[in-house]
């Protein structure tokens, strides 16, 4: 009679035990699958901050910054003449950025129109598109002076204006 | 037959005894099933929470107030246009441009029109104020605000790097 007590009650701690781990298993699967589930959204995120990473330095990659062009090496400054020469060999940096598109516009002074640059009406035009890719994705964006030389009154001066320089990402499939 | 009786009367009893004992044990399962379902759901929610993206981020602040000072105005000197950063000096200086206009009304104008471009404030918008503040020399050059105050705001400060020079702006959102 007590063997058997003993043996229900080790029968019964036996299934309890079982119990209790199936319940932490299944837990622990429904947990993953959350998890798993947003795992698009987070590899979207990192894209989004790579892009953000990329706004905020590029205006400071030589392929872009000013240089000591404009009298002291000045920060978060684009030199509009370099850009429009980049904008022409862009397809030697295929695959560079790892982007969709890069775009410079022009916030200060205001244009009433979009107008795309091109060298025939150059610099009376506030969009520099260095790819001509749609944006089908996400961008992100900053702040840059945007810089260049020009005539004034025969004299050979730096004009710097505020604009924003966009990054575009292609949205994951 | 007493002890007949008394026998019954004290398998009875165990009888009771092993049916409370079991019941004990039922709910002591459930109550562990309850707190672990519980804590569950906690973290789930926590987990679950995201975050909201900030409508204005600190290093646009940064990377605008650092363009702004490289802006070309329209205020000219014997030598060049003066940038916004040189148009404060000339401000607190008491400086007037060549066309006679006072560098402090140049300046005040200009920042008013760049910031009014670029940081648009109403009710419907993203931004719902701005504050922008210039010191030099421990005196207050020039101050703008504009819209209402929130909670939730983004700044930056530049040091102008000249006569203990420093210019703040804060977007509230």
């Amino acid at each position: 009679m007590v063997d058997k007590k003993a043996q229900m009650k080790i029968q019964q701690t036996a299934f309890v035990l079982m119990a209790i781990t199936l319940f932490f298993v299944l837990i622990g699967i429904f947990i993953l699958v959350i998890r798993f589930s947003g795992l698009k959204e987070s590899a979207t995120e990192l894209q989004e901050k790579n892009a953000m990473l990329l706004a905020t330095k590029l205006a400071n990659s030589p392929e872009f910054s000013c240089g000591e062009a404009f009298g002291n090496k000045k920060i978060n400054c684009v030199d509009a003449d370099k850009v429009m020469m980049l904008k022409e060999n862009i397809n030697k940096y295929s695959g560079f950025w790892d982007v969709e598109n890069i775009e410079i516009i022009k916030i200060y002074p205001k244009l009433e129109n979009e107008i795309i640059c091109t060298f025939e009406n150059y610099p009376e035009c506030n969009l520099i598109s260095l790819r001509s890719s749609e944006n089908s994705g996400f961008s992100e964006s900053n702040f840059v002076s945007l810089c260049r030389k020009t005539l004034i009154n025969g004299k050979i001066s730096d004009k710097c204006e505020l604009a924003k320089i966009i990054v575009s990402y292609k949205k994951l499939q | 037959m007493r002890i007949s009786k008394n026998y019954r009367e004290l398998q009875k009893i165990t009888m009771i005894n092993k049916n409370k004992s079991g019941q004990e044990e039922m709910v002591g399962f459930a109550i562990i099933i309850i707190l672990v379902a519980v804590i569950f759901l906690v973290f789930l929610g926590l987990a679950l929470n995201s975050s909201k993206e900030e409508i204005v981020q600190s290093y646009e602040v940064e990377s605008f107030i650092q363009a702004l000072l490289q802006f070309t105005t329209d205020c000219e000197d014997n030598f060049e246009y003066r940038s916004v950063q040189g148009l404060i000096l000339d401000c607190s200086d008491g400086e007037i441009c060549l066309d006679e206009r006072d560098a402090c009304d140049v300046l005040n104008s200009t920042l008013k029109n760049i910031i009014e471009e670029t940081w648009k404030v109403g009710q419907e918008r993203p931004v719902q104020g701005y504050e922008l503040i210039i010191n030099l020399e421990g005196e207050e050059i020039l101050s703008l605000k504009k819209g209402n105050s929130t909670k939730e705001s983004k700044g930056a400060k530049q040091e102008l790097g000249i006569r203990d020079g420093e210019i703040f702006l804060t977007a509230y959102s």
